[in-house]
């Protein structure tokens, strides 16, 4: 994990302070400063020192101070984590279901209506730029028909959640908002993430709907499954109980990948909804050499790939007993 | 094919099911939110420190929960009216010293900070001190500092802090009775305008009790240049203002401000004001449309696509204190290492560090830029060209100034004179950079290098977008032979055009090595000079000379636009006010259904 922090920095050798600077320079008007904010914040000590510096603040638990939230780095990811798991959350288990359901359906059904309806899906979900389609939900849903808005809740349910009496139990506002009571407040920011939830949905679909049909066909070639048949089994327990979990292998590397990458913040569907995620934050602070903020979520994601590969081990051995642990 | 296994039916189910997920209440009320204002902005802001912020969508918020001294009337760019003053000063009424130097404020009963606490004039003192002792990087003290001190900054270039500073400050800085005493080194004609802007009142007492300074010497050093965050006044308030800062969220980067009843004034209609930054245009537009929002930012290439939008109302024409674009040309280029300047010589594949040296070389360009076709095309006829450095909306601004316009006769002889004929011998070649992703300044460098090269086949130039960045890393080294920028007034005085753009010691003269002594001494003139017509004289004077040595070029004396929902009442324009003409001063303002026959809000007027 701190490798890749390691990396990160070895690539601002390419950057000069002056560069680095205009975190804290907006404007022409200012630069008569520019020494002495390079001074202050020690952009010009070499990097190894400035690296070492910051590795010896992150052991001690402080991450730095990100410029672009404008509060600390760790309480930022505390600030916008929780919309993206939530955001994730709410996406993922319809991808995985429905990925898993199509793409078999699709398998069974080949070269049938629903197999070509299922591919026509995909291939959209892959092609189509997610700010396109977040861009034309939005306007349909909330520009004519005024039902979904863009956001994270409604200014009623602003004024509730940062009321005194609210416990913020979980930081996963919909849950949190059950817990105090309010579930009317809860499908209000529920239905804030319809919208987003769709977009990730449709374009993320695609590709686990393509590996499970690969693989479902895969399996269902095998002389195990004719086997099985042949000896009078119903169809569906065919599928079901024998075919789908061999297949299921390579759905849940790709499942697990694409859970991280949903956690690791979907940028252009949070800039397009207005939604105050992990995503969106991350890019900005790239953009703007926001040094710590860059540091802090690149942190964050590699922990959450190593946390990844772990369930994905565990869960392999779920599937399919004969892989054993350790 | 296996049966009895997932028939389509249950997909039909599913489908069905996913359809009719959203079943909703069609009824809306006709204003959305009456209470409660909404605006969405670009901008995200930095710290709601008045000593601190330089950024205008920080100063549009502190401006509606902190008070200053002055404010400007309705539209007006010059005439002030007291706020947290009883009066404004003037040589009439006796407040101004005959010399210029002393200023007695008298400061208004009364007031009180939103917990409670009276406002005193030790508190405004104490608010000044600290706005110039704060002194932090690249921020806004030198404003006050200059003219109170005489002195730009506390710290010297090494960063030491002069011991002196407090003590200057608090001799120019005195409680009499219930006046604020201001002495002044030198004449200073913007000085109530800069307080008219800066430095509001904040309660001395809610500071220390938070941990800022005391307002002594003894402590005034651990507080200067601090960080950001570690002022109590970073994300909190204590004004005077007609609101209070309820929460700054910056997970979703939205200011809510609620109504102080206790406000010395008849309190604001509104409850509530939201502000709000999203990014995406889109969004944005859609919340307008919608309703949600109730004015947002929007720039001149996208009002085609607000201004048909049912219910939304488009207030145009609106004066504006800014000089944007400006085109400079870098007098003293540093060629080390300049992926900028071709080979850096003239050769025909470089120009030379001097090149823009040669005024024939300056109004080469001068006479090849088409200032009208710019204004048709890319600002779709809005705006004027401008004169000279000051802009339209203040005084000093000259509109019977000489200006360039296209005549590509007159560039081309201008080319052939330069640097004795070599320049059209020999021919040129460098890069002409913009700030990326600003379409405008695109254009116009597109027009430029178009025209230039049409002249000669050995003129070469090549425009090139840069990064904020990279662009500060060049700027500074000098290395742009060309760049392109805008300037915005901090308060609407002309000197804060004059100086940042013709005095050699101004932001932009200095890295373009720009001097001539008559404009220095001009300027150095007409801040002390505190008589308006003198003044308007020795502007005169300098945009003669801004004319004569086309040390820049000014293209645009802009106007600009606020798209609003018809239903926003009682808004008006001042072009000096953080974040206009979409963000607003929101105290007179409040909503309803639209008047028969009026707008919403008046632009008209000197802003």
């Amino acid at each position: 994990m701190f490798g890749v922090t390691a990396l990160l920095f070895a690539a601002l050798q390419f950057l000069s302070p002056e560069m680095r600077a205009s975190l804290y320079i907006k404007d022409p008007r200012q630069l008569s400063a520019m020494e002495a904010v390079i001074e202050k914040y020690g952009l010009r000590k070499p990097l190894p020192v400035q690296y070492g510096i910051w590795l010896k603040e992150v052991l001690k638990g402080d991450l730095g101070y990100s410029e672009t939230a404008k509060m600390p780095v760790e309480r930022a990811i505390r600030a916008f984590f929780p919309a993206t798991l939530e955001l994730t959350l709410v996406a993922f288990l319809p991808i995985l279901v429905l990925g898993v359901y199509l793409g078999t359906l699709s398998a069974v059904y080949k070269d049938r209506w629903l197999d070509h309806l299922t591919r026509f899906v995909a291939i959209t979900g892959y092609s189509l730029p997610s700010f396109v389609l977040g861009l034309l939900l939005l306007m349909v849903f909330y520009g004519k028909l005024q039902l979904l808005p863009p956001g994270r809740y409604s200014l009623d349910v602003d004024l509730l959640v940062h009321s005194e009496g609210f416990r913020h139990a979980t930081g996963l506002l919909t849950l949190d908002c059950l817990l105090n009571g309010k579930p009317a407040a809860a499908w209000d920011v529920f239905k804030h993430m319809i919208l987003p939830g769709a977009t990730l949905i449709y374009i993320n679909l695609a590709l686990l709907l393509r590996i499970t049909r690969s693989s479902m066909l895969e399996e269902l070639g095998k002389d195990y499954v004719r086997t099985a048949r042949a000896k009078g089994l119903p169809g569906s327990l065919v599928v079901k109980k024998h075919a789908l979990r061999n297949a299921l292998i390579p759905v849940v590397t790709l499942s697990s990948l694409l859970f991280i990458g949903l956690l690791g913040g979907v940028v252009i569907t949070e800039t397009v909804f207005d939604y105050p995620g992990i995503g969106r934050w991350g890019v900005v602070a790239a953009q703007q050499l926001d040094i710590p903020g860059v540091l802090g979520s690149t942190l964050l994601a590699a922990t959450l790939f190593v946390l990844a590969n772990l369930l994905s081990d565990i869960l392999y051995a779920v599937v399919d007993p004969r892989i054993r642990i350790g | 094919m296996i049966r009895n296994f997932s028939t389509p039916r249950r997909l039909k189910n599913l489908l069905a099911l996913l359809l009719t997920a959203c079943v909703w209440a069609a009824a809306e009320a006709q204003i959305k939110n009456p209470d409660t204002y909404t605006y969405l902005t670009l901008s995200d802001a930095d710290s709601m420190d008045p000593a601190w912020s330089y950024d205008t969508a920080s100063h549009n918020v502190i401006l509606n929960v902190y008070e200053p001294l002055f404010a400007y009337e309705g539209s007006s760019t010059e005439k002030l009216e007291p706020r947290i003053a009883e009066k404004v000063p003037s040589r009439q009424n006796g407040l101004i010293s005959p010399d210029g130097k002393t200023y007695t404020i008298p400061i208004r009963k009364g007031v009180k900070f939103h917990d409670g606490t009276p406002l005193t004039p030790e508190d405004v003192r104490y608010s000044i001190l600290r706005f110039m002792l704060y002194d932090r990087d690249a921020g806004p003290s030198s404003l006050l500092l200059q003219p109170l001190l005489g002195y730009p900054s506390t710290r010297d270039e090494k960063g030491t802090a002069n011991p002196k500073a407090f003590q200057d400050a608090e001799r120019a800085v005195r409680v009499k009775g219930n006046n604020l005493v201001l002495t002044l080194p030198a004449p200073y004609a913007p000085i109530l305008t800069i307080l008219a802007s800066w430095a509001p009142a904040v309660s001395r007492e809610w500071a220390v009790k938070n941990g800022d300074w005391d307002g002594t010497q003894a402590a005034w050093l651990k507080y200067n240049n601090p960080k950001k965050e570690s002022s109590p006044f970073f994300e909190r308030t204590n004004g005077t203002g007609p609101f209070k800062l309820e929460r700054w969220e910056r997970k979703t980067k939205e200011f809510v401000l609620v109504r102080n009843d206790s406000y010395w004034r008849t309190p604001a209609k509104l409850k509530r004001v939201i502000i709000k930054g999203i990014n995406e245009f889109g969004t944005r537009k859609l919340m307008l449309q919608a309703g949600d929002a109730d004015a947002i930012t929007a720039d001149r290439s996208v009002l085609s696509q607000v201004r048909d939008i049912p219910g939304v109302e488009i207030i145009d024409d609106l004066g504006t204190v800014q000089m944007n674009p400006v085109v400079y040309f870098t007098f003293q280029v540093n060629t080390v290492a300049n992926p900028y300047v071709g080979s850096g010589k003239l050769d025909g594949k470089g120009i030379p560090n001097d090149f823009f040296s040669d005024v024939n070389v300056r109004k080469g360009f001068a006479y090849a830029f088409d200032y009208q076709g710019y204004i048709r095309d890319v600002n779709r006829g809005k705006g004027t060209q401008a004169t000279g450095c000051i802009p339209k909306s203040l005084p000093g601004h000259n509109p019977k100034q000489k200006t360039y316009r296209l005549d590509l006769e007159k560039a081309r002889e201008h080319f052939q004179k330069a640097m004795g004929g070599k320049v059209w011998e020999t021919g040129f070649q460098f890069t002409l950079t913009f700030n990326s992703g600003n379409i405008p300044r695109e254009t116009l460098c597109q027009i430029l290098k178009r025209n230039v090269e049409a002249l000669n086949p050995r003129f070469r130039i090549d425009v090139r977008p840069v990064e904020w960045p990279k662009f500060l890393d060049s700027y500074r080294a000098s290395k742009l032979p060309i760049f392109v920028m805008g300037w915005q007034a901090d308060y609407p005085d002309p000197h804060n055009f004059a100086f940042p753009l013709m005095h050699s010691q101004g932001d932009y003269p200095a890295t373009q090595k720009y001097k001539n002594p008559e404009a220095d001494r001009l300027i150095e003139a007409a801040i002390r000079e505190t008589d308006l017509s003198k003044r308007k004289g020795l502007y005169a004077r300098l945009q003669e000379i801004e004319h004569e040595d086309a040390p820049h070029l000014v293209v645009l004396d802009s106007v600009a636009y606020r798209a609003q929902r018809d239903w926003v009442q009682g808004w008006s324009h001042n072009p000096i006010f953080p974040d206009s003409p979409s963000g607003s001063y929101y105290y007179p303002i409040y909503k309803a259904p639209k008047p028969k026959g009026g707008a919403g809000g008046t632009g008209k007027g000197k802003g």
